[in-house]
């Protein structure tokens, strides 16, 4: 499974976003080595310009992944996102990048085999749709 | 380097007298005593300079006010763009606002293969001239729409108004579906290699285009495609016009009239337009042609016009907003009940600080000229 493809930048949150990965390290799943973990604070902290600074150091693509909205750490979800997630997706799309080289996930703590399926469709959706990001 | 050491000669900076008039009009050092141009050229100037690293060089507004003052015309904006590109190089990272979204969408745009789809706004009863050799330049309103929608933004009614204004009066003009961000806040940042990168992808298109005539509604985007891409990239053989410099003699020649509009308005000289470009009667002569509508100017307005308080996306903080704050005063003392614009930028940094103010700035109506005046026409 370890085989070069498309480049993803996941930023997870430090709660249940990256408990996720965690359990998928601990139960030996396995995802690409092309996808990157970058651990934020929470999801709330990471706005457009990071997003376009990881397509600009080419990303083909970069996922989103924090904790269910009523699971928030932090106790109170702003929805801060949300707004960053759809404010990015229609500058990616104005300019003619893939809508879908974004996309935001919410899992429960835990779920390792969750995330292992979302990236690998994530990146299967990549790759349909761009061919060249597989090499 | 060698070339640097060329272009600070070039900006007179070495005949500075040393008077300090450029730091006594300059809007950022009036509220923050460590930013200092007469001390900036100074500093630079001594023969010790080398190795020493400048921070305080980010902060200066490229606003043209200390050239306005300049006895000797020193070019004080240029001096600070050679020296922003020099630290740029020797590795300073510089702290962008906006997280870095606006230059990040920016070296975006600079990919080769590229394939925006930038034109889902255009209304369907705009007439687009695809043999006409004129190019309406829509600049990045599109975008700002998309970044700024939080704080209620509409570049695009601008371009809209532009757009509307040009088919009444009958010019012809086409609009390219992959025009790049002309690059200026990059070059006023000193990355001139992006900012090549992009001229380099406009001016191709243009080429395909056979386009020989460009109108913009954005000032930035009017003095950068008519000064500086032919400096960087040599003569470009295109007539560069801004909006109001092709609307104003068609009102005043009686081939345009603009509607009725009861209003009492103030007008907003963007530094790019205005002190850079000298462009200050034609944005006044179009205001002056809708009827009813009533000008009224600001305390300081034409050549000493206080700046919107921010630029090239650098450096946003407590004294841009005390320089918002005072415009905004003034703005409020003259009258008005419009504040309008001919800068998508200006629109954006005045609507930020009406945002985020604590109440204390006047909730004054902010527009763009272009579409005030298209409005008139309804």
């Amino acid at each position: 499974m370890n085989k070069p493809g498309a480049s993803i930048v996941v930023f997870a949150c430090n709660w249940d976003g990256l408990s996720c990965i965690e359990v998928a390290a601990q139960k030996g799943l396995s995802y690409p080595a092309s996808v990157k973990i970058v651990r934020v604070s929470c999801l709330s902290r990471v706005h457009s310009g990071l997003i376009l600074k990881a397509f600009e150091l080419g990303a083909n693509g970069v996922m989103l992944l924090g904790c269910s909205r009523s699971g928030c750490h932090f106790e109170i979800e702003s929805g801060l996102i949300e707004q960053e997630y759809e404010k990015t997706r229609n500058i990616l799309g104005l300019l003619g990048l893939r809508e879908k080289k974004l996309a935001l996930i919410r899992l429960p703590g835990g779920d390792g085999p969750g995330f292992v399926k979302q990236v690998n469709d994530f990146i299967a959706g990549i790759e349909q749709t761009e061919p060249a990001a597989a090499q | 380097m060698q070339n640097i050491e060329h272009e600070i000669k070039d900006t007179n900076i070495r005949l500075c007298l040393d008077c300090g008039k450029c730091t006594v009009v300059c809007p950022i050092a009036q509220h923050d005593p460590a930013f200092n141009p007469r001390l900036i050229a100074q500093r630079r100037l001594s023969q010790n300079s080398r190795g020493s690293r400048d921070d305080t060089i980010w902060s200066c507004l490229s606003c043209y006010m200390c050239m306005e003052r300049c006895n000797y015309h020193v070019k004080f904006p240029s001096f600070i763009h050679a020296l922003r590109a020099e630290s740029l190089s020797e590795g300073t990272q510089i702290q962008c606002n906006h997280g870095g979204a606006i230059q990040a969408m920016m070296r975006l745009m600079a990919r080769g293969d590229l394939q925006q789809k930038r034109l889902g706004w255009l209304p369907k009863d705009v007439e687009l001239s695809s043999q006409s050799d004129t190019l309406f330049f829509v600049g990045c309103a599109p975008y700002f729409d998309v970044l700024f929608s939080d704080l209620g933004v509409n570049a695009l009614e601008g371009v809209k108004g532009a757009l509307k204004l040009l088919n009444r009066a009958q010019v012809p003009f086409n609009i390219i579906a992959n025009e790049r961000c002309c690059g200026r806040d990059l070059l006023l940042q000193g990355d001139r290699k992006g900012f090549t990168v992009l001229a380099k992808a406009n001016m191709d298109e243009f080429t395909r285009h056979g386009v020989k005539k460009i109108i913009t509604n954005c000032p930035e985007c009017y003095y950068t495609l008519k000064v500086n891409y032919p400096n960087m990239l040599g003569s470009t053989g295109i007539q560069v016009m801004h909006l109001t410099q092709v609307v104003a003699p068609l009102v005043q020649g009686g081939k345009l009239s603009l509607g009725k509009l009861e209003k009492r308005v103030t007008y907003q000289d963007p530094c790019t337009l205005g002190r850079c470009s000298r462009i200050f009667n034609e944005p006044r002569q179009v205001l002056s042609a809708v009827a009813g509508l009533k000008l009224v100017e600001m305390e300081q307005s034409r050549e000493k016009a206080l700046c919107c308080g921010s630029n090239s996306w650098l450096q946003c903080g407590a004294v841009n907003r005390q320089i918002q704050k005072q415009r905004f005063a003034q703005a409020e003392i003259s009258g008005a009940e419009i504040l309008v614009t001919a800068c998508p930028k200006c629109q954006i940094h005045l609507r930020c600080a009406q945002k985020s103010s604590d109440g204390k700035i006047a909730r004054l109506e902010i527009l763009d000229l272009a579409s005030l005046a298209a409005q008139s026409l309804d």
